[in-house]
């Protein structure tokens, strides 16, 4: 149990990390920024007590916020992602599958489990960037900026996700 | 009652995802208050640390470019105070005018040298964090320069560190004018190329051209009149037609800036207290 903790905190670091060290400094096409991190909810079996996981997210919003200078935006869109991950995974993990299944490519099926993590990357970029911007009037670079980042992040959690996994 | 109990513990998650939300949403909404801890931010003691180290790992990579600039400017430097050196020649008996000015412009002011840690651009409204803090005498509402112009304005201060709202920030504003003139306006920035901002309320009546230089006006305790803020790159009309609207050329590359300074204005209380009064 406290293994599992300390293992999920240092998880919880080593991304905010990566994003707040290499990722953050990326802007693909002055646009793309991937933000890795939301790979960290693809981590708790289904059966993880939803407040928990709740407050998981919001801890790695807000640690990523604090250090790439994001006020709340990273939690609030964290939070959310938290929020839908564990009804989505019921719904699309197969029939057969057991209470504590993971999201992995394996379990789920590479196809389902592409569909899972775009759904998640989709709606936490889609809150994060509303909040970046809200009070702002320039739709369309608003757009190119979520939907390639968007693009980026899914594409890197599911290389990260099956190098993770290689066998599995 | 045991069964009431356990229905609302079905649903404690909700309760959970709205109070966490209603978390964040009060740190975005409060960010910009002098009064709000400094914990949350890039300036925190641990987070600034980590970031300095970044930064330092960093400088090493641009390091050809940053010669390049240096030489550059440097040529620029030159041919500028071989020209100066020849006017104060031809103008021998004034020559305490150049450094009148330069004293008139530092009145009263000290700077902290200092270095960023952190910036962005990119976003509508950015920040720079310095390796200075309130331990080194930076306090909330100083200036912060740049060798080549202004930089932005000190919000929060944490022993070493100081979150610095950049002048590429929409809720920015610092009163300039027009060099040699005494119209004023407040220089805004409205988001998209950081190397653009605008300054309204330019009286009609005012005369002026493109490629004319843009100072800050001294009419707040926060900079000294005086500092090279950019150049008129457009003029027009303001949204309700009273007035003009200047496109301004920011002569700080925001993107790029690693070297600041700090002003500190050791009249700058007595000068607020006396705006309050009046």
């Amino acid at each position: 149990m406290l293994v599992g903790l300390i293992i999920r905190l240092i998880l919880m670091l080593a991304l905010a990390a990566l994003q707040v060290l290499v990722l953050n400094d990326v802007h693909l096409f002055g646009y793309a920024t991937p933000m890795l991190y939301v790979a960290f909810l693809l981590r708790f079996p289904l059966n993880t007590p939803r407040v928990g996981v709740l407050l998981w997210a919001f801890l790695m919003g807000l640690t990523v916020d604090v250090g790439s200078g994001t006020p709340g935006m990273g939690a609030a869109a964290m939070t959310l992602a938290g929020m839908l991950c564990q009804p989505l995974l019921r719904v699309m993990s197969p029939r057969d599958a057991t209470d504590d299944i993971v999201a992995t490519p394996h379990s789920m099926g590479r196809m389902t489990h592409f569909h899972y993590v775009a759904i998640l990357v989709v709606v936490h970029h889609a809150v994060f960037y509303l909040l970046e911007s809200f009070t702002f009037h320039h739709p369309i670079p608003l757009l190119i900026s979520f939907a390639s980042s968007a693009l980026l992040s899914l594409v890197l959690i599911i290389v990260f996700e099956t190098l993770r996994l290689p066998k599995a | 009652m045991r069964e009431l109990l356990q229905r609302l513990a079905q649903y404690a998650h909700w309760a959970v995802f709205l109070i966490l939300e209603l978390l964040a949403g009060i740190m975005l909404f409060r960010y910009n208050h002098y009064q709000q801890s400094v914990w949350l931010t890039q300036a925190n003691a641990v987070v600034g640390r980590v970031l300095e180290w970044k930064a330092g790992m960093l400088s090493y990579v641009g390091l050809g470019k940053r010669n390049a600039e240096l030489t550059e400017r440097n040529i620029v430097l030159q041919m500028e105070a071989t020209r100066l050196r020849r006017e104060l020649g031809a103008a021998q008996p004034d020559s305490t005018d150049t450094d009148s000015l330069r004293a008139e412009a530092l009145n009263g002011a000290r700077l902290i040298p200092a270095q960023v840690v952190a910036n962005s651009v990119r976003r509508d409204d950015n920040y720079l964090t310095i390796n200075r803090g309130s331990a080194d005498g930076v306090c909330p509402e100083m200036g912060v320069l740049s060798g080549t112009g202004i930089v932005g304005i000190v919000g929060k201060t944490s022993p070493h560190y100081a979150l610095v709202m950049s002048v590429l920030n929409t809720q920015s504003s610092i009163s300039c004018r027009l060099r040699g003139t005494e119209y004023f306006g407040y220089l805004h920035w409205q988001g998209g190329s950081p190397l653009r901002a605008y300054i309204d309320d330019i009286p009609r009546h005012a005369r002026f051209e493109v490629g004319d230089e843009v100072e800050t006006s001294g009419y707040s305790s926060v900079f000294p009149a005086g500092i090279f803020v950019g150049r008129v790159a457009k003029i027009s009309d303001s949204a309700d037609g009273l007035a003009y609207r200047l496109e301004v050329e920011l002569s700080t590359d925001l993107a790029n800036v690693r070297d600041v300074c700090i002003i500190v204005r050791d009249d700058a209380e007595e000068l607020d207290s006396m705006i309050v009064e009046n």
